[in-house]
Order: C-alpha cells, then sequence, then structure tokens
C-alpha cells in the first residue's frame, strides 16, 4: 500500500510525507450512477488526488477491494446487486477490511438510516447532493488518520521487533551451556541458572570461568533502572570485563579495575551492584567481594549463611575501597546468588518476599528434592504467584559443590 | 510515591511515602526541579513511610546529591527502617547521603 511509510519517505519531515502518501492514495468511488461517480471522481481530481478507481455496484466493489485494497472507500448506499450496508458488513467481517476507512454517501437521510449506516461499520457520512469542498476534506481527513495509525503500527512493530533481537543479544552474554560443562567437571560442581530478560529490557547480567588451578569465578551484575540504557550498560560492562583477564583471582582487584574502566562512563544516578567470587573447590574457599549486590546465600543442612556484599555499586565512585571477604563451602553445600527482582517482584497482593522470606523459602525448597534441581523448584514457587513477565530482569544461579560420589 | 515538602527558611524537609521504584522517575524528577526553585541550604528526605525502594529509587537520591553539590547545599536522609535501610547499608549510599 501506498501510505505507509518507506525509505524514500523518511527523508521528507512528517508532515509533508503524510501529504505525499495522502496523494497518491488509492480511492475506490462506488454508486451505481454514472454521473455521481463522475462528479465525485472531478471533485477528488480537483483536489489533487489522481489514484481513483470505479465500481457500479457493491459486488463489483469488493472484487476490486478483494484484487487492490483501496485506501478509502467511497460507497453509495442504494445499489443493485449488493446494497451498501451489506458490503460494510462482509468488508468489516474480514480482517484484511476490518479497519479500512469507509465513506458512506446517501441521498436520503433520516435519523434512524444514520444509526444504521455507523451500525454496519461506516467511518463517516456525507449526505447528496454532495458539498464538494465537504467530501474533500471528510476524504483527506480518513486518510490523513489512515496514514498515522499505519505509521504507528509500523512503529510498534519494528520496536517490538528490535527488543526480541536486543533481548536475544543479552542472552548470547550469558555463559555458553560447554563452557559451563567444562567447569562443571573441573571443579566437581553442578551450576544451576536461571535468567531471563524483561520484556522491557533490563540490565541483568550474570557470568562464570573457569581460572588457574580449578578455581571458578562467578559474577552477577545488576545495573540500575530498566530498558534500553540498562541493557546497553550490561554489553558495555562485558566488553570492559573480557580486558580484565588477569585481575579475575581477586575479587576485590577485579571490582575495583572494572569500576575504574566504568565509572567516567556511567551518568549520574546509574550504576552496577555486584558479587564477584572465587570458589576453590579443593580446599572449599570462597573468597568475594560485593559491591552492594543482594547478599548471596549459602545452602547449608541447617539453613541459610548470607554473604556480605556491603560496598559502593560500581559506577559511582573514582576511588570505592573494595574488600575481599572468605567464607567456607563445604561439600553438599550450595552457593546462591540472584538479582533483586526475586526478592522485589509484588505478589497479587501487593507484598514481596524480601530477603528473610526468600531465605526461607530456599530453606524450604532445598529441603524438598534434589540439591541440583533447588532453583528450579523455588522459582516453581515463586511464579506460582506472579506472572512470567516481569517488568524487570530475572537472573538466579547456584553452584551446587557436588556431594562426594554424587557426580554432576 | 508522593511527596511533601516542608520549608522553614533555608531549610526543606521531603516526607515520602509509599515505594520509591523506577515507575516514580518522572514524580521524583519534578521534586529535584520543585527544589532547585527553592533557595535552601539544607534539605531533609525523610523515609519513615517509605517501604521499600528499588535499584532506580536509589539512583535518584544520587542524582539528587548531585543537585545538592551542584547547587551548594546540603542532603541527608532520616528515618529510613528495614528494606529501605538495609538497601542504603548495603550499597554504602547511607555513608554517601548522610543516612
Amino acid at each position: 500500500m501506498s501510505v505507509s511509510g518507506n525509505g524514500g519517505e523518511q527523508k521528507l519531515d512528517g508532515t509533508s510525507a503524510m501529504r505525499a502518501g495522502i496523494e497518491v492514495a488509492r480511492i475506490l468511488i462506488v454508486d451505481d450512477m454514472m454521473l455521481m461517480r463522475q462528479m465525485i471522481g472531478a471533485c477528488l481530481t480537483k483536489g489533487g488526488f489522481t489514484n481513483l478507481a470505479y465500481a457500479e455496484d457493491g459486488e463489483q466493489a469488493l472484487e476490486i477491494i478483494a484484487a487492490d485494497p483501496p485506501d478509502i472507500l467511497i460507497l453509495d448506499l442504494k445499489m443493485p446487486k449488493l446494497s451498501g450496508y451489506d458490503v460494510c458488513r462482509k468488508l468489516r467481517a474480514d480482517k484484511k477490511t476490518a479497519h479500512l476507512p469507509i465513506l458512506v454517501q446517501s441521498a436520503s437521510e433520516t435519523a434512524q438510516e444514520r444509526v444504521e449506516v455507523f451500525a454496519v461499520g461506516a467511518t463517516d457520512f456525507v449526505s447528496k447532493p454532495i458539498n464538494q469542498p465537504e467530501l474533500l476534506a471528510r476524504v483527506r481527513m480518513h486518510l490523513e488518520n489512515r496514514f498515522l495509525i499505519n505509521r504507528l503500527s509500523s512503529f510498534r512493530e519494528r520496536m517490538s521487533a528490535e527488543l526480541t533481537l536486543a533481548r536475544e543479544m543479552q542472552h548470547s552474554l550469558l555463559p555458553e551451556a560447554s563452557v559451563l560443562k567444562a567447569i562443571e567437571a573441573a571443579c566437581d560442581c553442578t551450576i544451576e541458572a536461571f535468567y531471563q530478560a524483561s520484556f522491557e529490557l533490563g540490565g541483568d547480567l550474570w557470568g562464570c570461568w573457569l581460572l588457574p588451578e580449578n578455581k571458578l569465578g562467578l559474577f552477577i551484575l545488576d545495573i540500575s533502572g530498566h530498558g534500553v540504557g540498562a541493557a546497553l550498560n550490561t554489553f558495555r560492562v562485558h566488553a570492559t570485563m573480557t580486558r580484565l583477564g588477569p585481575r579475575r583471582s581477586d575479587p576485590a582487584a577485579f571490582l575495583t579495575a572494572l569500576n575504574e574502566a566504568l565509572q567516567p562512563h556511567f551518568p549520574i544516578g546509574q550504576f552496577g551492584t555486584m558479587f564477584y567470587g572465587v570458589l576453590d573447590r579443593d580446599s572449599g574457599e570462597l573468597t568475594y567481594a560485593g559491591a552492594g549486590a543482594p547478599r548471596p546465600m549459602v545452602v547449608g543442612e541447617g539453613g541459610v549463611r548470607y554473604l556480605d556484599t556491603t560496598g559502593i555499586p560500581v559506577g559511582i565512585l573514582s576511588n570505592p575501597d573494595y574488600e575481599n571477604r572468605q567464607e567456607r563451602l563445604a561439600t553438599g553445600e550450595s552457593l546462591f546468588c540472584y538479582s533483586d527482582a526475586l526478592t522485589e517482584a509484588p505478589a497479587p497482593d501487593g507484598s514481596f518476599l524480601g530477603e528473610a522470606g526468600l531465605a526461607e523459602l530456599l530453606t524450604a525448597v532445598a529441603g524438598e528434592g534434589p540439591r541440583a534441581t533447588m532453583v528450579k523448584r523455588l522459582l516453581d514457587r515463586f511464579y506460582e504467584t506472579r506472572s512470567r513477565e516481569l517488568p524487570d530482569d530475572m537472573t538466579a544461579v547456584a553452584i551446587h559443590c557436588n556431594a562426594e560420589g554424587a557426580g554432576a | 510515591m508522593e511527596y511533601k515538602i516542608e520549608t522553614n527558611d533555608a531549610d526543606a524537609r521531603v516526607v515520602f511515602t509509599g515505594d520509591i521504584t523506577f515507575s516514580e522517575n518522572v514524580s521524583f524528577r519534578q521534586l529535584l526541579k520543585d527544589l532547585s526553585e527553592k533557595h535552601i541550604t539544607n534539605c531533609v528526605f525523610d523515609l519513615s513511610d517509605v517501604g521499600m525502594i528499588d535499584s532506580a529509587g536509589l539512583g535518584m537520591f544520587l542524582i539528587a546529591k548531585e543537585q545538592a553539590d551542584t547547587g551548594n547545599w546540603k542532603l541527608s536522609v532520616t528515618g529510613a527502617h528495614g528494606h529501605v535501610a538495609s538497601m542504603l547499608k548495603l550499597t554504602k549510599l547511607s555513608d554517601l547521603l548522610q543516612a
């Protein structure tokens, strides 16, 4: 169809693009009287419209519309074969023509007739004898509306496709399954991870890598805010991290270097809360540093222990003081990291889980089945009362230190 | 989130009620605009009636702090409890905001 936006029209400003789109709009004039068809055609031609088509009755009109749909229909009511009312009904029943503007013109004009015309789906009504300037003004108005609606819906479709693509790209930043398998084998652990970018994009990211001496590094990051800005910043952080390879064995040094690289580029009010830990499976020693991330939990036999992630988020200060802290993970225990969507997403009654609620739920589900599927059970319970389409990203990652002889 | 500004000469007190989250972006910016139009030297954000704050909410506090620094007025927060207090402590923003 000629009125929708295309590459050429994008060079024009909005108004002139619309004018150009309207003038080439295809208009179908339906009237059983040749004189009326000629009169309306002449009026539209004088008004600058060039793409006109004509039909003598309702049936012919439907054939023409099926073969080459117009942008607007000017329709008589009383015609042989198929009346204007029936044409309206058939067009509205068809998805392809449900929104086609139909301008009905008729000589007899009673209040009842007007009601019926709109009831069968006409967009507008002009009375005969036709007042030419009025007809032109109405045709223009309906074409302008159609042009704007088309432009808006194609923009919406494009944005929706772009957001889907962006979500997929954000997903591609996460560790590949083959990398995780190699880590699991080297470190005798099971990695259970869930990640879902929100429908409007968000700023979550997590990653895991193998370090010398069969140690593993795990980070979880949440860029403040939502939307495209937060999502783009995850790419910035990810790219920066790849340059910090040598610092990966020292969590505090890693966060310091990351902050140093990012802080000058983060706008005021945007930052990333983060946790980075290095686990030595041989000794069970976990060295970690925090930048204000939700406190990860170690799930053991007697419930959960919290890790202290107190620290200025990355991107705020030029010299935050990150420090390494220690924890020990026994065989059979799990390290659980998550983003704040888990504790802050509201249930239907408006309440949210909170940290204590999450710890309680985690303790409960940990005892209800194999440790390797603990996160799955937790999220199944979580989503029982919440929509899968949260406005914030959701990340939940667990490293399960396999019990001796359990295998991955 | 709702807020009420109480002023006493050059001192202002902003009393917040409700949650401070991403969706409050617009009203928070309005608050900052309101504050910039007053000639204040001290401002206290009273969070006694705030139940929760998310990371975007903390970001808005940082923007307010930046505005305070450039406008030569002092910003502090008071009354934080529960979830809000934990978030301020966890992110050490309590130090920056003199909570």
